[in-house]
């Protein structure tokens, strides 16, 4: 069976800068086979219980209003929404 | 020990010595309940009521992929189940949030009260009736305030509750929620409650501090949310007027 796992989903993050009303600016473009999924923030404010880990500010298609997981790494980030774009 | 109901009571109807003896002759059940313990769960068949005499409780669902909703907050004084023990099966969970005491009072005892003692009743009638307003309050937090102002009516509303059972002291009351604990509360991410939180030390409305929550200017924490406290129907708030209720004097006394 030619299934849909064997496709691997090509994704692709750009920086940009983000607006949250908080120090938290630093922020990814997260894009999936050339459509935008996501934005990712490092959360910078020293008041977060886990400071330098990434959050997903903003889902959208399948990602939108799933609460997110924050994530260690970028790697970790990315791996989740790659596999929640899968399902 | 029933002080705190007795406190809340009547914060909603005049009690008599007699209404006040009754409440204080309940032969309940007390337990010291840990924190983050159910009380009763989803399924289970409620048989009897509870009343937190002391600490934080919350009713809340937990959905298949296991993202909790907190529907209510239960502070020292309130009847976690008013009616929800006639059920037959819970449709949801009750647990606690901090270490509390808590009253469990048999459905009977409830029915025997209810049949001798009419003010009791028409109070027990009030906290059902504000319980469903402060539920309707916390649909439209989530449904049409802001994130931070959602927090900001939520912290006015524990304030005014406290106060009336006696909790509040110089502006502060204890605190033993988490931020996922707020987060569940007003359908926010974790991160959103820390960035709220912030804001609003930051404009020096607030301070949380070893799990105590101070209102440093609670006039203007009530104007940055529009907090009307009117859906709480206190005694002692300036539309008791209103609670009269004269038709129905005039139809008792007929």
């Amino acid at each position: 069976m030619a299934d849909q796992d064997n496709v691997e989903t090509l994704v692709f993050l750009q920086p940009i800068s983000v607006e949250t009303g908080s120090p938290d600016q630093v922020g990814m473009l997260v894009m999936a086979n050339g459509l935008l999924v996501g934005v990712l923030v490092r959360l910078d404010a020293p008041e977060h219980a886990r400071c330098g880990a990434w959050f997903m500010e903003v889902g959208l298609g399948r990602l939108a209003g799933v609460r997110a997981p924050v994530f260690d790494t970028l790697d970790d980030a990315t791996r989740w929404m790659r596999q929640r774009l899968k399902s | 020990m029933q002080d705190a109901l007795i406190r809340k009571l009547e914060s909603y109807e005049e009690l008599t010595d007699a209404d006040r003896r009754a409440l204080r002759a309940f032969v309940p059940r007390l337990r010291e309940v840990p924190a983050r313990t159910d009380l009763i769960r989803e399924g289970d068949i409620p048989s009897n009521m509870h009343l937190i005499l002391d600490g934080f409780a919350c009713r809340y669902k937990v959905l298949p992929d296991g993202q909790r909703q907190i529907m209510a907050y239960f502070i020292p004084g309130d009847f976690c189940d008013l009616n929800v023990f006639i059920l037959d099966q819970m449709d949801h969970n009750i647990g606690t949030i901090s270490q509390c005491q808590v009253v469990e009072i048999p459905r009977k005892s409830i029915d025997a009260i209810t049949a001798q003692y009419p003010t009791i009743t028409r109070a027990f009638w009030w906290c059902a009736l504000v319980d469903e307003a402060v539920l309707r309050q916390w649909l439209v937090n989530m449904g049409a305030r802001s994130p931070d102002q959602r927090i900001a009516h939520l912290f006015c509303e524990l304030l005014l509750r406290m106060d009336v059972v006696g909790r509040v002291k110089d502006n502060s009351l204890p605190f033993p929620f988490t931020q996922t604990d707020l987060a569940d509360s007003v359908g926010l991410s974790d991160v959103h409650v820390s960035r709220t939180l912030r804001k609003l030390r930051r404009l020096e409305l607030i301070t949380l501090h070893r799990r105590v929550l101070t209102i440093l200017d609670a006039e203007q924490l009530k104007a940055y949310c529009g907090f009307n406290p009117n859906y709480l129907h206190l005694r002692n708030a300036r539309w008791s007027g209103r609670r009269q209720m004269p038709w129905l004097n005039r139809v008792q006394g007929e």
